[in-house]
Formats: C-alpha cells, structure tokens, sequence
C-alpha cells in the first residue's frame, strides 16, 4: 500500500525463507537508529525497528510459531524451524513492570504470524519518558541472512523483512 | 570441568542488553560454553535465543562451564557481565 512492491519470482521457493511481520503500526527505521545502543549495534541480531503510531494497538505476533516467553514489554516467538524472533516494545520498558501493558495471549501458546499478543499504547509509554520504539529482531540470525527490509509506514501485519 | 556460579545482579535479569553482551563474549571463544539456570540443564552460552529462553531474572544463579584453552579467562569474563548491576 505504502511501498513498490517488488515482482518475487519462484527463485527462492526452494530455500527456507522466514517472512517476518511488523508487529505493530508505525514507521520502520533502521534498528542501527534504534535509541539503545546494543540493540543498535546488532549485538541482539539482525532486525528492524519501527517508530509506532502514538495511538491505542494490538502489537502481533512477527512469525507463525510458539510464544517460547512472554513478558508486557517483550517476547520471543519461535517457528516450527527453530528460528527465534524477538519482540521488544519500547527501550527500557521492563522497567514499568507490566504498566501500559495488557497480555492477549500465553506464554507456551501456539499463535499464527500476525495474531495478537501483547495490546498496548505507545502514547503512554512515551509519556513516562521512555521510547516507544519497537524492536524486531531475528535471534542467532547471520546479518545478512535478513534481507528485503521494508522502510516507511507499515500497519501491523505487514511484511517487515525476510530471513533467508 | 571449570565452572563459575554467579547471582545476575541486573536489574532486568540476564535479558536483552546483558543477554547481547553476554552471548557476543562466548561467542567469540572457540571452545563450548554452556549456562544453567541454578541446577537446571545447560544451554549453549553462544545462542541468544537459548539465553532469552532460560528467563534469569536479577537475583537468580546461574552456572557457566567451558573446558579447554582459555576456559577460566572466558567463565571470568562471562561471569563479570552476569554479575554486573
């Protein structure tokens, strides 16, 4: 909607390829503009970052797969292939201890790619003083195993960037 | 095998920032580096996947074990990040 969409042929068909969503609305950036250094860096792996739209969402689940842990501000889906993705809602937001969070789903569930997990409102987030940013990120991923990685608006649901 | 036991002294257990930092030292080393939750079985030390998984919150102990060369500078060093607040 907000992007050319490239042509995808067939070629890749045979490869394992992970499309990772965008967990909630906003604006993706690079995650090396992430405000958290590490995360920045790469140091949790490879990924993306999304500026969220200040209003009340529902941030979703990146991958089809097992919510392996669930916390209010982040958690870890992994597939079926045994890849990891991370989810982390705002920068230093372990510190609210579940405020401004609700849980929609389980640790341990089964959640389809795009599922809601975590509801919550980056306006209040901000408001503490703390970013809103999201963090996606691929777990023990090679950096440039992520590839075609969307910029710009995205709603949740999107295709934020595939892992080859 | 050489071993260190370290309480995680951060404020939000061995997590997303003290994870990276944790795991990108191990990894770094050639030779395996497992860690434990307390007596519970050991992850590899070199997968942050496998460290966000084992959930340590501040306050909980962990176990680190390498064997081979440069083991004990390693289980140091990995054991310095854990127990840093």
């Amino acid at each position: 909607m907000f992007k050319d969409s490239p042509v995808r042929t067939g070629a890749r068909a045979s490869t394992i390829m992970t499309a990772v969503l965008a967990p909630v609305e906003g604006a993706v950036v690079a995650l090396s503009v992430a405000p958290d250094p590490v995360f920045a860096a790469g140091m949790v792996g490879p990924g993306s970052a999304i500026d969220p739209a200040r209003r009340p969402g529902r941030a979703v689940s990146p991958i089809t797969g097992r919510i392996i842990k669930l916390h209010p501000h982040a958690y870890v889906v992994v597939g079926d292939d045994g890849r990891g993705v991370l989810v982390h809602l705002g920068i230093n937001t372990v510190q609210l201890r579940g405020e401004g969070f609700e849980l929609l789903a389980s640790e341990g569930d089964r959640v389809a790619a795009g599922q809601p997990v975590v509801a919550w409102d980056p306006a209040v987030i901000e408001a503490t003083g703390r970013s809103p940013v999201c963090l996606v990120v691929a777990l023990d991923a090679l950096a440039d195993s992520v590839t075609d990685l969307v910029r710009g608006p995205v709603l949740a649901g999107d295709e934020l960037f595939r892992w080859g | 095998m050489p071993e260190r036991k370290v309480i995680v002294e951060s404020e939000v257990g061995l997590h997303a920032r003290p994870a990276a930092l944790f795991v990108q030292t191990a990894a770094k080393a050639f030779i395996e580096v497992t860690v434990a939750k307390g007596a519970g079985e050991p992850v590899n030390a070199k997968s942050i996947l496998s460290v966000l998984a084992l959930d340590v919150r501040q306050g909980e102990a962990i176990v680190i074990r390498a064997e081979g060369e440069g083991a004990d500078a390693l289980l140091d060093e990995l054991a310095a990040i854990a127990a840093a607040s």
